[in-house]
């Protein structure tokens, strides 16, 4: 009797430990990357303001923006893409498409050309609006590509 | 049916020049409103949303024009009888010329199915947004997310709706120039189709509305 109460206590206090804030991995992981794409709208959208014209261009904010978009480029997200957190497995929570665990490499390729073309707005951000102008379209057309290819356009 | 062959013909001006000018302008834009949505740019996506007000705009004329353009034209003269359709469907493989004046009963079906897409296409796009892109549609701020979802994927599915309608039409209009031997472009062009004597269903208001053109 006294083996079951301990191991019983071992067992509890074990599955407490596991899940310390009570939450579901795949729900947290949603949650990250969708922060983390809204880190990157908050540095890329003042971009795109300037190069429509909405917003005055300012070298020095361009600049700093563009260089914190190409860090956010660098960092390793994989985490945040846990097999099971596709729309189909979470029944249409989050908008990632099956296909993203599916063709891996293409996921791949297309955020390598995306950071490709970041890295060439961070080089020359900070040169004049012509020379912004020049490279914002790449960025937001190399996003798009991901976004028609392993997005649901639909929640 | 039985008088093959020998079916009296006449030339009629059977299109209009407001239909004619729809029909091409409206093929233009489709394509080129096509093309630039399906390769969307930065730079260019601003004018597929151009394209779009011009065949939203094209499509309410010719709603406009089915009701006051020619005969062969008419809304009117689009809704089909199922008898006429069948009858139409039982002689569609023959090898001859149909002289129909004006579309055929299976076309007829295709303008207004295709006028449908166009309209839904042209609506929803109004609604949604590329957020890579940064640009929306006029009335994109004016729904919440999800019902934007639903319609970006309405408009995605209709172009291809609409991309099957175009390869139908341009298939039926091989079918008939090759197997049927009968030109549905020359007539589309210059307005002049040679016609069945006894096509009533377009000659009974022909003489009313020939000053339409």
């Amino acid at each position: 009797m006294k083996t079951l109460v301990k191991a019983t206590l071992i067992v509890a206090a074990a599955t407490a430990m596991a899940s310390p804030a009570l939450s579901d991995p795949l729900e947290d992981a949603i949650t990250a990357r969708r922060g983390y794409y809204q880190v990157i709208l908050s540095n890329f959208g003042p971009i795109v303001g300037m190069a429509k014209g909405a917003v005055e261009y300012d070298a020095e904010k361009a600049a700093t923006f563009a260089n914190t978009l190409q860090t956010l480029s660098m960092l390793n997200n994989g985490h945040m893409w846990p097999a099971g957190s596709d729309n189909a497995a979470m029944d249409g929570k989050p908008r990632a498409l099956p296909k993203i665990w599916e063709d891996f490499p293409g996921v791949q390729e297309k955020g390598q050309a995306w950071a490709a073309a970041v890295g060439e707005l961070a080089s020359v951000a900070g040169d004049g609006l012509d020379a912004l102008r020049s490279k914002v379209g790449a960025v937001g057309e190399s996003c798009g590509a991901c976004h028609d290819t392993y997005r649901a356009k639909s929640f | 049916m039985s008088e093959e062959g020998v079916t009296p013909t006449e030339l009629r001006r059977v299109w209009d020049l407001p239909t004619r000018l729809f029909h091409w302008s409206l093929a233009t834009c489709v394509a080129v409103g096509w093309y630039l949505g399906e390769y969307r740019g930065f730079d260019t996506i601003e004018l597929h949303f151009f394209f779009g007000y011009a065949i939203g705009g094209l499509v309410a004329f010719r709603i406009l024009w089915g009701f006051v353009g020619a005969p062969a034209s008419r809304l009117s003269a689009l809704l089909v009888s199922p008898a006429t359709l069948l009858n139409y469907l039982r002689e569609i493989g023959k090898p001859r010329p149909s002289y129909w004046a004006g579309h055929a009963p299976l076309g007829s079906l295709s303008v207004l199915a295709l006028l449908a897409l166009l309209a839904v296409q042209a609506t929803t796009g109004l609604f949604i947004e590329d957020d890579a892109l940064f640009a929306g549609g006029p009335l994109s701020g004016s729904v919440d997310a999800k019902t934007q979802g639903t319609l970006a994927q309405i408009h995605f599915i209709g172009s291809r709706l609409i991309l099957a309608m175009v390869a139908l039409h341009l298939l039926a209009i091989a079918f008939y120039s090759i197997w049927k031997e009968e030109d549905l472009i020359g007539p589309m062009i210059s307005g002049w189709k040679k016609v069945r004597t006894d096509h009533k269903a377009a000659s009974n208001e022909a003489t009313s509305t020939d000053a339409a053109d």
